[in-house]
């Protein structure tokens, strides 16, 4: 019970950064990004690769998410910009961010090879023994990513200029430019650091995963998960709560019920969450589909 | 080549958002610490002229100086760094936020010097001491009139060479829209040329040096409040019904 | 709301040959050229050799989830991710019934579609209450559901799937039409296509936008929106489910085949080919699923080119293949013509040359000459009796103060009453309560005489109450004059049930004609008719503020409440507007207006009941009231 309640959480705070990453981005454009799951792939890839070709693993681990940070950007640039420049409510995006995570992990396929390889262990081979679980060190330093990331981003959401500036985009973003701030940059910024944490939560989960091109869209479905049994789109720190739960509900159903059961256990508990409360555990309003503000003419 | 102590020009400038020009060949000019309204009808234009010079309409042509400068060619974000600031029309304040931060963010572009922020606030503050008892509080909870203080403070904020007002007394009551153009009145005291868009011609008359009247997208008439207060009849029937 | 009143207002001179019936013949004419082509390329894809004939297959079977799809995504804006589980339940359970338990396939048919529509609306009722967003992820969690089942279950034969039933021979005097299942995919993409493309020529296609758009500005017109959506989600689930019938006796029905990345792919080629438009869904239904056939090259290579042309296509094209192709079509139009300026937009909202008498005419023919239900004047204990009378009405939001304090007011039938206050005194939630849009917390309502307590908006609409808001609410997609077709809503009866062959229908096209009409007139009156082809998202605000306005008398109300009508409208539109709002008070209308321009206000009114803080300071004449010491000092200033 005690050792799936800690693999559930460690499991968990890789889908609750994941919806993180998707919930930042969300925040300040209105647009979920389908290729958020290609950006922890691409960051296991490019660590896996370093070390195979005999480079400290550390170092792919350092390298691997700032690769995914610059996936980041490049798909606000390719995938996004292009469409909210046109019309700001398009669902376009959808369609745009769909296609570049395909074109990523399909170009990642065909350059490195579609099979699995491996990935070094890093801390996972050191375990530590609580009572009866056993928990490794790869999985405390998930667990301490996990609070950092959130008492980070609250910070910067709460108490920075730049965090107001992102809500400003978020909610107006003709009128935050009319302040003076570039909401391109602002923009730009928030994917980096979206991008920047799917890295991350990607070297951090790569030792169990191993490392395959296709890792991508199971981990961007789960972190949407995330993001919404939480309420993400309120307060990307709902997100990681949101994983967090994900992931022992996830980890209980495996154990539980079947060996299958993690594939559609976590939807069924969408479901129920998201009648009873429609905007998310963790939420205290829903600012997603604010009314429209009306075009001046 | 233009004369000194004008800070705004604006010379053929045409455009719109579709696939439609909403104005044409307006040309127009503002001195240092000059009002100056734009009149007109629905549909004439005159938000669309203001859209136009802070850089916010799609397709655009002619030229805009601001100060010693060509702005013609900026985007909106640069426009807004000193330039130019507006209270557009419908407020449009950053509901979800306070109204500290809603003035705050007025002075994004300064957020290096955090002193001058503050002596902004102050002064906004002066100007509307009802805003520094309600900092805290979320803006989308204040009233109309409220609100309307906070989108002008936050266009002070900025501390721009020119201020663009679109409709300040829209939807307001009467006591508040004359807290309104008292603040309006006071700001020109201090010598902060604006450029107001407004449809109430009392409004108008009120804080304004001069008036521009729009129709059909182009300028048909500039004037002077005592003109209209003189033959106001005969023009206000020309233009306005 | 009497639609006799209209029909007989509608006997046209009877002319012999009308270009319009010439006009008829070229239409008839060219519809039948359309269907004969489209006979003969069934008939050649009937005879097709196999491989060809099942890529076309496939690709109309997609089409017409792609057109099902648009129908709630384009139509009414509910981007659905469902269609892969629906689709997968008519594959499934044609399949088992009639292999594993010898159901006759044509037997099945309806059953499959009435099953499919079924779960549609249960899913439509439990999930379209709170957001679009909500039902995305019920619908995307549908398809999942329905997937990990066909995978793990034993009847569904697990990853392998199932082969499905062969087609029925036909007869043998048909053998010469070639392959049976291909004339009845053909058909039935014709069928749907021809039905959405009707709708979209039918009086319910701006009511559906308005849905989608403006929800608040549909149900104050009398649509319940909530029962629309969900009927046509179901019956766009029963069309999806009648495609998986189809699709079975095309061979393997496996899970693969009906995922959610089916779902979203049905939505790419929808916003591919152009959302909200016919051809659309048919162009990208085509692309997406020819693509892989058409293109031999290394699979990984082949879905990079697919991801690269798919961000392209949405990038470059942002309103899809169709919208390229008009913008491309228009360019070419536009280079034809003489002068190569760009349009101009009408000069001034208000067109003077337009007399008084003129307009008056107009309000006739829209509004007969005393209302029906209306009292004579000279009635005069009838005439008092209050039409809308709110009693002790109480609101707050969730536990805060209350908005408005046990207010109670009565509007006396023909009256124009006045609704002042200073910002924030509860004048828009009271209208809101006495529309229905807002629930009271205490108190009750009464309309003509009748507790509306349990009406919701759209419910009292339909009593002859209409009302306008502060802020437009509009479908920026369409026309003003279309928008104002939205509020004729109820004035024909059966406009949904007719929506799918609306253009075969004579009573749909005279039914058309009269609303178009009456749209017209009522356009007329506010005087913005010279913007009726305008697109509302291209007019501005005082067109639209306008348009609203009439889109409130235009279905010949007894009570209509405006929430600052004048807002945004010159002096001179202001005068035009009291003089309309008193022709209208002359027609034994009940007017209850919120206005902060006290100019235009007070000599209007009969009466006007000030509000402040929630409660009521008084109610009284305009003099009463301009003369109250407090008013004076909450409202009006010195």
């Amino acid at each position: 019970m005690f050792q799936m309640m800690l693999s559930g959480l460690t499991i968990g705070a890789i889908y609750g950064l994941l919806g993180m990453a998707l919930s930042i981005s969300f925040y300040v454009t209105r647009v979920i990004n389908f290729a958020q799951g290609q950006m922890l792939m691409i960051a296991i890839i490019v660590a896996a690769c370093l070390s195979e070709a005999g480079f400290n693993p550390w170092l792919g681990v350092a390298l691997g998410p700032l690769a995914a940070c610059v996936l980041g950007v490049a798909s606000y640039f390719i995938g996004v910009r292009p469409i909210l420049k046109a019309d700001r409510f398009s669902f376009g995006w959808m369609v745009s961010t769909l296609g570049f995570g395909l074109v990523v992990e399909n170009a990642i396929a065909y350059a490195v090879g579609p099979r699995s390889r491996g990935f070094p262990p890093l801390l996972n081979d050191i375990p530590i023994r609580l009572g009866d679980a056993v928990i490794t060190g790869q999985q405390i330093l998930a667990l301490l990513v996990a609070a950092f990331a959130v008492a980070a981003l609250e910070f910067v959401r709460k108490r920075t200029l730049f965090g107001k500036v992102g809500m400003a985009t978020a909610a107006d973003p003709e009128m935050a430019e009319s302040i003076g701030a570039n909401t391109m940059i602002v923009s730009a910024v928030t994917f980096a650091l979206s991008g920047l944490i799917a890295g991350i939560a990607g070297v951090l989960i790569a030792p169990r995963t191993f490392a395959n091109p296709y890792l991508g869209g199971t981990f961007n479905t789960f972190g949407f998960v995330a993001m919404m049994i939480g309420g993400g789109p309120e307060n990307p720190a709902n997100a990681m709560y949101g994983g967090l739960l994900l992931g022992v509900l996830a980890e209980g159903a495996n154990s539980y019920i079947n060996s299958q059961a993690s594939d559609w256990f976590p939807f069924l508990i969408l479901v129920l969450v998201l009648i009873v409360t429609p905007r998310g555990l963790f939420s205290t309003s829903n600012p997603l589909f604010r009314p429209r503000p009306a075009r001046p003419a | 080549m233009s004369s000194a102590n004008n800070i705004l020009e604006v010379s053929s400038l045409a455009g719109g958002y579709g696939r439609f020009d909403v104005v044409r060949n307006i040309t127009l000019r503002l001195r240092e610490g000059e009002a100056v309204g734009l009149l007109g009808p629905n549909g004439a234009g005159k938000t669309t002229i203001l859209r136009g010079i802070m850089g916010l309409l799609k397709q655009r042509v002619g030229t805009i100086r601001i100060g010693d400068t060509d702005v013609t060619m900026f985007p909106t974000h640069r426009i807004a760094r000193g330039y130019a600031a507006i209270a557009p029309e419908g407020r449009r304040l950053f509901a979800d936020q306070t109204v500290e931060d809603n003035l705050i963010l007025g002075a994004w572009h300064r957020r290096r010097e955090p002193q001058r922020v503050q002596a902004l606030l102050d002064s906004v503050y002066a100007l509307f001491p009802v805003l520094r008892e309600y900092r805290h509080r979320q803006s989308s909870f204040l009233s109309g009139g409220e609100q309307q203080m906070v989108a002008i403070g936050r266009m002070l904020m900025a501390d721009p060479l020119i201020l663009l007002l679109d409709e300040p007394s829209i939807g307001l009551s009467p006591v508040a829209v004359d807290i309104v153009v008292k603040a309006l009145i006071e700001l020109r005291r201090r010598g902060a040329s604006l450029l107001l868009v407004e449809q109430r011609v009392d409004v108008a008359a009120r804080v304004c040096d001069r008036l521009y009247v729009i129709s059909g997208g182009e300028i048909v008439e500039e004037t002077t409040p005592e003109v209209v207060g003189r033959e106001g009849a005969e023009l206000i029937n020309k233009y306005l019904g | 709301m009497a639609p006799s009143n209209i029909e007989t207002r509608t006997a046209r001179p009877s002319s012999v040959v009308s270009p319009e019936r010439a006009h008829a013949f070229t239409k008839i004419a060219a519809a039948a050229a359309i269907v004969a082509l489209y006979l003969i390329a069934t008939y050649y894809v009937a005879w097709a050799n196999l491989q060809f004939q099942s890529l076309i297959l496939v690709a109309a079977i997609y089409a017409i989830l792609a057109l099902c799809l648009d129908a709630t995504a384009g139509l009414l804006g509910l981007f659905s991710l469902g269609v892969g589980g629906f689709f997968a339940i008519g594959a499934y359970f044609t399949t088992i019934l009639s292999t594993t338990y010898g159901f006759d396939v044509f037997a099945l048919l309806p059953l499959v579609m009435l099953a499919t529509g079924l779960i549609g609306a249960i899913l439509g009722a439990t999930s379209l209450r709170v957001s679009g967003l909500h039902f995305t992820i019920t619908t995307f969690i549908f398809t999942l559901v329905i997937t990990v089942l066909a995978t793990d279950l034993q009847i569904t034969n697990g990853q392998q799937g199932l082969l499905g039933p062969n087609f029925p021979d036909v007869p043998d005097f048909l053998a010469p039409i070639g392959q049976p299942i291909a004339w009845c995919v053909m058909l039935a993409l014709f069928a749907v296509t021809f039905a959405v493309w009707s709708i979209r020529r039918s009086l319910i296609y701006p009511v559906l936008l308005s849905i989608r758009d403006a929800e608040p500005f549909a149900e104050a017109s009398g649509v319940r929106a909530a029962p629309i959506k969900i009927i046509v989600f179901a019956l766009a689930s029963a069309a999806i489910g009648g495609a998986g019938w189809l699709f079975c006796f095309l061979g393997v029905v496996s899970p693969s085949q009906f995922n959610w990345s089916v779902s979203l792919n049905v939505l790419i080629m929808i916003l591919i080919g152009g959302i909200n438009t016919t051809p659309g869904p048919i162009i990208g239904a085509a692309f997406v699923s020819m693509f892989p056939v058409l293109v031999h090259i290394n699979p990984w290579l082949q879905e990079v080119l697919y991801g690269i042309l798919s961000i392209l296509a949405v990038t470059i094209v942002p309103d899809g293949a169709t919208g390229a192709l008009k913008r491309i079509r228009a360019r070419a139009v536009r280079r034809g013509l003489p002068q190569a300026r760009r349009p101009e937009s009408p000069a001034d909202s208000f067109d003077a040359s337009v007399s008084v008498g003129a307009e008056r005419a107009w309000l006739d023919r829209l509004l007969p000459a005393v209302h029906s239900s209306a009292p004579k004047a000279n009635a005069l204990g009838d005439a008092m009796a209050p039409i809308v009378d709110c009693r002790e009405i109480t609101f707050h939001y969730g536990v805060g103060p209350p908005v408005l304090n046990r207010v109670s007011v009565k509007v006396l039938r023909g009256h124009i009453h006045g609704l002042i206050g200073p910002n924030g005194s509860g004048k828009s939630t009271l209208a809101n309560i006495i529309a229905g849009r807002l629930r009271q917390s205490s108190g009750s309502v009464f309309i003509k005489g009748e507790r509306v307590d349990g009406l919701r908006a759209a419910g009292r609409a339909r009593r002859g109450l209409r009302r306008t808001f502060q802020s437009a609410q509009l479908t920026k997609e369409l026309t003003t004059r279309a928008n104002v077709l939205v509020g004729t809503y109820g004035l024909v009866p059966g406009v949904g049930r007719r929506a799918v062959i609306w253009p075969l229908l004579r009573s749909a096209h005279r039914d058309m004609r009269l609303m178009t009409q009456r749209a017209g007139d009522a356009l007329r009156s506010v005087g913005a008719e010279r913007w009726a082809d305008r697109r509302v998202g291209d007019v501005p605000h005082g067109i639209e503020q306008l348009t609203q306005l009439a889109t409130v008398w235009v279905p010949n109300p007894e009570i209509i409440i405006l929430d600052e009508p004048a807002t945004g409208l010159t002096s001179r539109e202001v005068e035009h507007l009291a003089w309309i709002l008193r022709e209208l008070k002359g027609r034994g209308l009940t007017i209850i207006i919120i206005e902060h321009q006290t100019r235009f206000l007070f000599p209007l009114c009969d009466l006007v009941t000030v509000l402040n803080a929630g409660e009521v300071v008084l109610t009284g004449t305009s003099d009463e009231v301009l003369g109250h010491p407090i008013v004076r000092r909450v409202y009006l200033g010195s």
